[in-house]
């Protein structure tokens, strides 16, 4: 050990009170460094190019079944294959949740966060703000899967590619609520199978419930099924406010829970 | 000066106290030991200090900032070791220090530098996840000591390393009020620890604290009570046994 070359370092003044500022912010880049190994990041990938080469498979098994229904490309795609690729982002939400938790909890790298001068919720709203522009990466696969579809065996024009991007954005603010419980799932749960569990059976039981039924297809975990294309403009409204609201109301669940959790420890 | 100040601080768990009326007093630039066999309540004591665990009575104030009212300003002073060392695996020692460091709005160089003072630099770039016991302790208090912080807790910081890595701790803790102007406080259930590091110590049993002074106080507090006074360690046993024997026998 060598403690003395350290004792006249002028590298940063000891306790100027700039030295150790530390604070409330949000830290996504910190979230980023965290999930380094973690197999997070080839996950994303690999589940984005599964979900993408469903559409792709699909059409080039059975695209005549297509070909002379009279919807739009994207409308016909997205009632074909959007049940399984939607399965698929909701199942890697999961799993992501539990991961970005699992790396906090293993190693009790939380209790060391807990004593830095952070609010520990925002660690929460960072690890969404580090899964958003990743499910962005997924939704972005899988529109291009489904834009290639249109160009190869439907009919492509600029309309598909804006009808593709609504009905992205669409999915991506109905897939908020569901990863925003599991996020809370997987942090009041410090054994990651009891999370990864729950959000196995939400998924399973949300693909049972009946998807005409407006407020069963509230449940978070249900609503990424949801397509855009044909939709009522009442009915788009609706789940756009109810994942605005349910957005909303994890986030101040979130932080009610961590309040609670820290006052009864 | 006190830098660290209790005033009947108390934390119970449903009927059990692990920590009853503690007042407690470091003064500033000390190495003050915290003594106390297993369950005695220094983690506790030092949780609450940190906000890990709530104080259901008392209060506490660390440089004159009150909790809970300032927990993150005292937050940003304290260097803290709690339990275990408490890590990323799937990162290195040096990339663990780093996320520490960037929370703490230090500059790069600051862990390199802490890596280098608890001698973990040929080993920073293994992941934490594959260090030895003895490693990931001096990677807790690498985290500890990152941007020099002028309070550092310390819970029982020397466990899990061998007799050598055990004197270079201790010899870095006892440098550390000279080198970076700081307070260290410092818990361990072994005296003959203590009081090579220490010069004020604090004597805690079942959540009560029965002594608190430098050593030479501890020692006329024992002659005074006839405890023996020939070796510290039975001194501190005779205290504890007192206080246990006082109590009904609990031990």
């Amino acid at each position: 050990m060598k403690t003395q070359s350290l004792s006249g370092s002028d590298r940063y003044p000891v306790h100027d009170s700039t030295s150790r500022r530390g604070g409330y912010g949000l830290k996504p880049g910190l979230e980023y460094k965290k999930i380094k190994r973690t197999g997070l990041l080839p996950a994303f990938v690999c589940c984005g190019l599964l979900a993408a080469a469903f559409p792709v498979a699909d059409m080039a098994v059975r695209s005549e079944r297509y070909l002379s229904l009279p919807d739009s490309p994207v409308s016909i795609l997205l009632h074909a294959d959007w049940q399984m690729m939607s399965m698929l982002n909701v199942l890697l939400l999961v799993v992501a949740a539990c991961i970005l938790y699992h790396t906090e909890v293993s190693d009790n790298a939380l209790l060391k966060m807990c004593s830095l001068p952070l609010k520990e919720s925002s660690l929460f709203f960072s690890k969404i703000l580090l899964l958003i522009p990743m499910l962005i990466f997924t939704l972005a696969l899988e529109a291009a899967a489904l834009g290639f579809c249109c160009w190869h065996w439907l009919s492509f024009s600029p309309e598909v590619l804006t009808e593709l991007a609504y009905s992205m954005g669409f999915s991506l603010l109905l897939l908020l609520p569901a990863a925003l419980l599991s996020l809370l799932l997987a942090c009041a749960c410090k054994n990651m199978w009891i999370s990864l569990g729950i959000g196995v059976v939400c998924i399973f039981t949300a693909t049972m419930l009946p998807a005409d039924n407006f407020l069963l297809s509230l449940f978070p975990y249900a609503m990424p099924f949801q397509i855009l294309a044909g939709m009522q403009k009442e009915t788009i409204t609706g789940f756009s406010t109810a994942a605005a609201l349910e957005s909303l109301g994890l986030c101040a669940a979130e932080i009610i829970f961590l309040k609670i959790r820290r006052w009864s420890a | 000066m006190y830098i660290i100040e209790t005033k009947q601080l108390t934390k119970s768990y449903g009927n059990f106290a692990a920590v009853s009326g503690v007042d407690l007093h470091i003064p500033k630039g000390a190495v003050y030991g915290f003594l106390g066999p297993n369950g005695a309540g220094k983690s506790t004591t030092m949780k609450m200090f940190l906000g890990l665990a709530k104080p259901t009575g008392g209060s506490f104030t660390i440089d004159g900032k009150k909790y809970p009212e300032n927990r993150v300003e005292i937050l940003k002073e304290v260097g803290s070791f709690i339990e275990a060392p408490a890590f990323y695996g799937n990162l290195t020692g040096k990339e663990n220090l780093e996320i520490v460091g960037r929370i703490l709005g230090l500059p790069k160089s600051a862990a390199l530098e802490a890596l280098e003072l608890v001698g973990l630099t040929p080993y920073k770039d293994r992941l934490a996840r594959k260090y030895s016991l003895g490693m990931k302790q001096r990677l807790g208090l690498a985290s500890a000591l990152i941007g020099r912080p002028p309070i550092l807790i310390l819970d029982e910081p020397t466990n899990g390393l061998d007799p050598v890595g055990i004197h270079e701790i201790r010899t870095l803790i006892r440098s550390l009020p000279k080198q970076f102007d700081c307070t260290v406080l410092v818990s361990s259930h072994l005296l003959s620890e203590v009081e090579l590091m220490a010069d004020h110590i604090g004597i805690l049993n079942h959540g009560h604290l029965l002594f608190e002074g430098t050593l030479e106080q501890l020692k006329a507090h024992a002659e005074n009570q006839g405890y023996p006074t020939d070796n510290l360690e039975d001194t501190f046993l005779a205290v504890i046994d007192a206080d246990n024997r006082q109590r009904g026998g609990i031990r």
